[in-house]
């Protein structure tokens, strides 16, 4: 083991001052950032569109190189990590899914193992248990024969999220995993990740727009807004009107819900043409 | 290796039998058809006596020198044998070798269209869009005419063209990475330039006979394939199967996408260009024995993913009997349909090509959607 620098606090995602852009030509979309993800919690990353988001997300794993900066992960900079030692810690999914129309759920939950097998590797009883246990996990053992062009959008997510779990990463990485879903499909996705976090022990990263979502379901928040984080904190800390009128431009109610111990926010207008006062 | 059988019986392999059996069949018809006819006319039975003609399987030196070479069996030590009885020699010294060709020409143009298309991630892709197939024709011409003396390396020269033309076709492709679509736009430009070279290379040419020589070649023809051109695709063809299919996870992963590729842990750009060395060392081989065929790297994999779905396993072992089958049956027509005259096979591939993909774009609404 060579570890880079060692940080204060070794285990989880530190992101240090991260720049980051798509192509050299164009402006920054991050600039100078600096985030911590802690390791076994479910944080999520909110804004607006266009605030950069998924942006982050995706140099957090190592998707996109940053101009500079680094992100350092358990103590180690995943710059220097080898690819498939960095797949085997850390999955990610994105937003959009490309895959044959005839992939079995089962045939793409293998393909999670990916990173743990070389060019030669057949099929160990590792394999076979890790992707067992992903598709149980997400509740889609039934399933397993299906083609993913015959499944809901909400199966399909389920199934893609088995594959990351089949590489059986530390670290989860989803970009709006609940966007595309209706509302029973998004309980079950963000069950199974609160069950992926608690029961597993997986350290988990979520963008996403859905605030009450995230409100219920997320241990940290981080709001950002034209490339910066605003603000950060927990739900509670977070999710306050003022910072959401700074975050996304909107007048917004929180009322606290104690048998679902839980809090909502209700938006009630733009900011600044407050209709309501 | 690979996908896993062990829960459910697989639905592919009823299909993946009848593909089989249906290949073996038309490519078995046609062995036998090709074996027949032709200049020097026999039945079937005397054909299929040249065929087991005791004369060459009893004898490990007859089939080691058919097979090595008259001169590597000489350094070989290999001992002379008997002459053979006239259709037993044709059939030997001709026929045979030309199906064997055939068979394998059809199996580097399937695997390297099945590779190409998975690592464009462009179900139209193939070693003619990608522009390597114009560049390895543009080096064979430019040889058979300009510099004649260097035949015998025409196998390297081919793939030496070819990969020249896909490694032009990168460069121009390459922005940070590269992305099948571009990768595409490339290869049409590449090929487009390859192919107007290769055109003015004819008004270059003096002698009738040379010209005639690279006209057959660039339309792609088996047409004189005997056992010089086995031994040069033979081992071409075995390196490209095996690899091909020990990579086959690695092909099914690249159509997940480039992002969700890298996320699993692959190394995208790496995987991609050496996949596309495999696929260029076949379709170079295959160019180099038999010109330039089209529409085979294209249409195969296509049939084939039709019939036993995209997973690269069973397409590949689908590709590896389905190419030999189009080839050799498209050659035989190639070779009895106008006797005494023989057309090019690769006008038949490019009849049968056309054909089947006006039906596939009539058919399947999805081809050539984004």
């Amino acid at each position: 083991m060579n570890p880079a620098k060692p940080t204060a606090d070794a285990k989880g995602i530190h992101g240090q001052v991260l720049r980051l852009r798509y192509d050299p030509k164009q402006s920054l979309v991050i600039d100078e950032q600096s985030l911590s993800i802690e390791d076994g919690k479910v944080s999520a990353l909110i804004g607006p569109n266009g605030s950069g988001k998924s942006t982050l997300l995706r140099a957090l794993a190592r998707q996109l190189l940053p101009d500079s900066g680094s992100v350092i992960l358990d103590g180690r900079d995943i710059a220097t990590l080898p690819t498939r030692e960095l797949a085997r810690n850390l999955g990610m999914l994105f937003q959009e899914h490309i895959a044959p129309g005839d992939l079995t759920v089962e045939q793409l939950v293998y393909h999670g193992r990916f990173p743990h097998r070389r060019l030669f590797d057949s099929l160990t009883e590792e394999d076979n248990a890790a992707v067992e246990g992903a598709l149980r996990m997400a509740n889609i053992a039934e399933v397993r024969q299906r083609q993913l062009g015959e499944l809901s959008g909400g199966q399909k997510q389920l199934a893609w999220i088995a594959m990351a779990l089949a590489q059986s990463p530390r670290y989860l990485l989803l970009d709006e995993p609940t966007t595309f879903l209706d509302l029973a499909h998004q309980f079950d996705v963000m069950d199974l990740i609160r069950r992926l976090n608690r029961e597993l022990g997986k350290t988990i990263v979520l963008v996403m727009h859905d605030l009450n979502l995230a409100a219920r379901y997320v241990d940290y928040l981080f709001a950002m807004r034209s490339g910066k984080i605003v603000a950060s904190g927990t739900p509670a800390e977070v999710l306050t009107t003022d910072t959401l009128r700074r975050v996304f431009d909107v007048e917004t109610r929180i009322i606290h819900d104690d048998p679902l111990q839980s809090m909502f926010c209700i938006p009630v207008g733009r900011a600044g043409r407050s209709a309501d006062k | 290796m690979g996908i896993p059988l062990q829960t459910t019986p697989n639905p592919k392999i009823q299909p993946m039998t009848w593909l089989i059996g249906g290949s073996l069949a038309i490519i078995l018809l046609a062995a036998v058809a090709q074996t027949a006819a032709g200049a020097y006319d026999m039945t079937w039975r005397q054909a299929w006596n040249a065929l087991t003609d005791g004369h060459v399987w009893r004898q490990p030196a007859m089939l080691a020198r058919l097979l090595l070479g008259e001169a590597f069996a000489k350094t070989l030590g290999i001992r002379d044998t008997e002459p053979l009885a006239t259709p037993t020699l044709i059939v030997w010294n001709v026929r045979v070798p030309r199906v064997l060709t055939g068979i394998l020409v059809g199996v580097n143009l399937a695997f390297s269209g099945s590779i190409f298309q998975a690592v464009t991630r462009n179900e139209l892709a193939s070693p003619f869009l990608l522009g390597v197939s114009s560049g390895a024709g543009l080096a064979v011409v430019l040889v058979l005419i300009l510099f004649p003396a260097w035949g015998p390396a025409i196998p390297f020269i081919a793939m030496l063209g070819g990969g020249l033309a896909f490694l032009l076709v990168y460069l121009i492709a390459w922005n940070r990475g590269t992305s099948p679509v571009r990768l595409v736009l490339g290869g049409v430009i590449v090929g487009a330039v390859a192919g107007s070279f290769q055109t003015a290379l004819f008004f270059v040419a003096r002698d009738i006979n040379v010209i005639q020589n690279a006209l057959a070649w660039t339309v792609g023809s088996l047409t004189g394939a005997d056992w010089r051109q086995v031994r040069l695709i033979a081992p071409w063809s075995v390196l490209v199967v095996v690899l091909a299919i020990s990579a086959a996870r690695y092909l099914d992963v690249l159509l997940l996408g480039d992002s969700t590729a890298r996320a699993l842990g692959m190394t995208v750009e790496r995987t991609r260009f050496l996949l596309a060395v495999v696929a260029i060392a076949a379709a170079g081989s295959a160019v180099a024995v038999s010109g330039l065929v089209g529409f085979v790297g294209l249409i195969v994999p296509h049939i084939v993913r039709m019939l036993v779905g995209s997973a690269h396993r069973h397409l590949l072992i689908g590709c590896l009997f389905a190419g030999p089958a189009l080839m050799v049956s498209a050659d035989a027509f190639a070779r009895l349909i106008a006797k005494p005259v023989q057309i090019p096979v690769g006008i038949v591939t490019g009849l049968i090509g056309g054909v089947f993909f006006l039906f596939l774009m009539r058919r399947r609404r999805e081809v050539g959607r984004p």
